[in-house]
């Protein structure tokens, strides 16, 4: 209850300051068009003179009161609120028909709009000045202006003023009429002006240059005209130091109101712009709320964050295990967040479920946690645990497929030591055999000649069930030739009609390749137990994937051909075994 | 007649240079990789190298690569690759490029030195060897429709032996018939297939075993 009469009462104090500032304003503009025959004010003195002073002060007062309603952006609201009440003191202070006091009070505090803007510039994006440096420049801003806009105010004489123009003859602040410190005063005022209107430009543009990408777009709508603010101040400051005697029918002159106005006016509609993206951005966090709450579909939940921020490279990250590795929705392994993201933690208790990486322009990090907090952490917390069930997907397919790669090496090994030592000293035995069977028959000896004889074709047939025995281990044709000459092979060897249609001239991963053979090689022996009089074999790559299909004329299937679908599973494929066709896809890239 | 023998294997390649030696063949240099055999090839210029498919660095076709290097570079020497495996691949991979002077045989097919020396004789004379064991693999291969069916048992008798590299003299003599008759049933058999190749070339061998490897001829 307190609360919210001390909200409403905040919210009266903020209706009074905006409908006093209004007052104010259109007062000075009645006041400006009732100025008899002498222009005292650009509003006056030029045809467009009193639009374009209408659209910077009336921008100012609109836009600062708009932005000082939302917490964000209230302190922005309330210097841009000092900016607008500022602008209009230079018309109160040529106006002919006002009281003394207003037009003194006016010539005080119209200096001061340039010292609100810079500040304003310097405290985007929350309304909080970081730097201490910056700090310092904003306070020493604001003392020199005003000691100098008092002093002037106490020792300057209109009616010894020789370059009046907007007020010769009212000043109610004067104490001592001195003509030369007066005049030294507004030079001072002059100079620091533009020391001030520089250092704007001189950070605005770093600041913009500083900033990449997305990080710029917020800042843009406000720092950009606050540049522009910044460059006609100075030109101002820079013309008045060289032609004190302001004469609004000069171009020159002329030319210069209508660019400080319109850079004002700009300022107000960039600080409108960003109020709307703050709107923006605060409806998209309570759909997205709400669009969460309803849980989305699994592995989503990254696409639904992106697509409420507008940030395309928005990241999901879960810590994972002990060393909370950082794993993606897919659990794969992530890198580290990269830098220029901000990263919001969504935690249950102390223990953080969720790394959200975005783009700290967009939003702050405490506004995407509260968002992303109650309503969202059931399906945060869904996704965790998808992804962590993911990450040991991964790893169990990984080890699947090492240990089908590590069996196969395995017999690939047990094959070339057979061919390289068991089979080569047959064959020796073999040559010896036969050389001594040579010379034994020039001796004449036929008992031991058949002996030998007999010996040798033991020996022969030793070699020949070895080599087949090492061909059925590992076909050394697949490592050496690739698959195309390995099938043809197979299908020379088949007890029955292997047709082989289409083979990829290109090689494949061994594993790839040794898994398609293996699955042509089953197919046979299912084919001909099942009495088929054909086999038909094709082998295509796909889109990535190697295609092996097998058409029979057999009795239709029984099994399932458990092995193959765990061989060809290692690898991440697929087999679809139907009565008398076998389809396997295998992943080869 | 001179010859290079080239193997990894002391074993094997000693072995086979002993069983060359009996039989009076000049074994000029062993060696034991691919490398050595060119080098030797170019310094002896042999009437042949006997050449082992497996060699260093990888051991996988090592042989084969050398062997079409030596029918390119040096036309007048044979080559006679050995292997372990009966692989028709390798062998047609042998004669794509040089059909004559090469052979491709079973590492046992040695054993029996007539049979090596014949095959090194058949080289020498311009002929292509192919491993027996291989052809009847070839002509044995199960097929849906069977264009061998309509072979008479002779026709298939020849069709093996023109497949194994043998020339229509060597056919005859072996057959116990004349030569005019092979030439007629070499006509006859490639007509039957439907095969356009020229029947007195070395390309028969090659078109030959390309046509029993196909599926569905």
């Amino acid at each position: 209850m307190a609360d919210s009469r001390f909200a409403a009462g905040i919210g009266l104090a903020m209706l009074a300051v905006v409908v006093s500032a209004l007052a104010w304003a259109i007062a000075a503009l009645l006041t400006v068009e009732h100025g008899g025959g002498l222009e005292t004010s650009y509003a006056a003195a030029l045809p467009a003179g009193r639009a374009a002073d209408f659209a910077a002060g009336i921008g100012l007062l609109a836009a600062g009161g708009l932005a000082a309603t939302q917490p964000r952006t209230r302190r922005l609201g309330v210097l841009a609120l000092l900016a607008g009440l500022a602008w209009f003191g230079a018309d109160w202070e040529g106006a002919e028909d006002a009281p003394a006091l207003l037009r003194s009070l006016g010539a005080l505090v119209a200096p001061l709009t340039l010292v609100f803007v810079f500040h304003l510039a310097l405290a985007v994006p929350d309304g909080r000045v970081r730097s201490s440096a910056g700090r310092v420049a904003v306070i020493g801003a604001y003392l020199l202006v005003a000691v100098l806009t008092v002093g002037r105010a106490v020792f300057r004489d209109p009616l010894l003023d020789l370059y009046c123009w907007r007020n010769c003859t009212d000043n109610s602040f004067l104490v001592h009429a001195d003509a030369g410190t007066a005049s030294a005063l507004s030079d001072g005022l002059l100079w620091s002006a533009l020391a001030i209107a520089l250092g704007l430009v001189a950070f605005a543009w770093r600041r913009l240059l500083g900033a990449t990408g997305p990080g710029r777009r917020p800042l843009l709508p406000i720092l950009g005209p606050a540049l522009l603010v910044g460059a006609s101040e100075a030109t101002y400051a820079i013309t008045l130091l060289r032609t004190p005697l302001e004469d609004p029918d000069r171009a020159g002159f002329a030319a210069i109101f209508l660019a400080r106005s319109l850079s004002y006016a700009l300022l107000a509609l960039g600080l409108a712009w960003s109020l709307v993206r703050v709107a923006r951005t605060r409806a998209r966090l309570a759909r997205l709320a709400t669009d969460l709450g309803e849980a989305p579909r699994p592995g989503m939940l990254r696409d639904t964050l992106a697509a409420a921020l507008g940030d395309p490279g928005i990241g999901v990250l879960y810590p994972r295990g002990a060393q909370d590795e950082l794993i993606d929705a897919d659990g794969r392994t992530a890198e580290s967040p990269p830098p220029g993201r901000a990263v919001a933690r969504i935690a249950r208790g102390d223990r953080p479920v969720a790394l959200v990486l975005h783009d700290p322009a967009l939003v702050s990090e405490p506004e995407l946690a509260r968002a992303l907090g109650s309503a969202a952490r059931l399906s945060v917390e869904n996704e965790a645990l998808r992804a962590e069930a993911m990450a040991q997907l991964h790893a169990l397919q990984t080890s699947r497929a090492r240990i089908v790669e590590t069996a196969d090496a395995a017999r690939r090994q047990l094959e070339r030591d057979l061919h390289d030592g068991a089979q080569q000293r047959l064959l020796a035995l073999s040559y010896d055999l036969r050389l001594v069977r040579a010379s034994t028959a020039d001796d004449g000896d036929t008992e031991l000649v058949s002996m030998l004889d007999a010996a040798a074709g033991e020996t022969e047939a030793a070699l020949e069930e070895l080599r087949e025995l090492a061909h059925g281990i590992y076909p050394a044709i697949l490592t050496e030739a690739g698959l195309g000459p390995a099938l043809q092979t197979l299908a020379d060897e088949a007890p029955l009609p292997v047709e082989l249609g289409d083979l990829p001239p290109e090689r494949a991963a061994p594993g790839v390749e040794r898994t398609a053979y293996v699955v042509v090689d089953e197919a046979i022996d299912d084919a001909a137990g099942r009495g088929a009089a054909w086999l038909h074999v094709r082998v295509r790559r796909d889109a990535g994937r190697f295609v092996v299909t097998i058409e029979d004329d057999g009795a239709p299937r029984s099994a399932r051909l458990v092995h193959l679908l765990d061989r060809v599973g290692a690898l991440g494929g697929s087999l679809d075994v139907r009565d008398t066709s076998l389809r396997a896809e295998i992943p080869c890239e | 007649m001179r010859v290079v023998v080239a193997d990894d294997v002391m074993l094997t390649r000693e072995g086979i240079a002993r069983l060359l030696d009996e039989a009076g063949i000049d074994v000029v240099a062993q060696v034991e990789d691919a490398d050595g055999l060119l080098r030797e090839v170019r310094l002896k210029t042999p009437d042949a190298a006997i050449v082992d498919i497996r060699m260093p660095p990888t051991h996988t076709d090592e042989g084969l690569v050398a062997a079409q290097r030596i029918r390119t570079d040096h036309p007048a020497t044979g080559v006679l690759v050995l292997s372990q495996y009966v692989e028709p691949s390798y062998a047609m991979r042998l004669l794509e490029e040089h059909p004559e002077r090469v052979g491709y045989l079973l590492k046992q097919r040695v054993f029996d030195v007539a049979v090596l020396v014949d095959a090194l004789r058949r080289i020498g004379d311009g002929e292509t060897v192919v491993d027996p064991t291989i052809v009847s693999r070839l002509v044995g291969r199960r097929r849906r429709q069977d264009p061998l069916g309509e072979l008479t048992a002779r026709e298939r008798e020849v069709l093996g032996l023109v497949a194994e590299g043998l020339s229509n003299g060597a056919i005859a003599s072996r057959l116990f018939v004349t030569e005019r008759t092979v030439e007629a049933h070499v006509k006859q058999v490639l007509l039957k297939l439907g095969l356009t190749v020229d029947p007195d070339s070395h390309r028969r061998v090659l078109a030959v075993l390309a046509y029993l490897r196909s599926d569905s001829p």
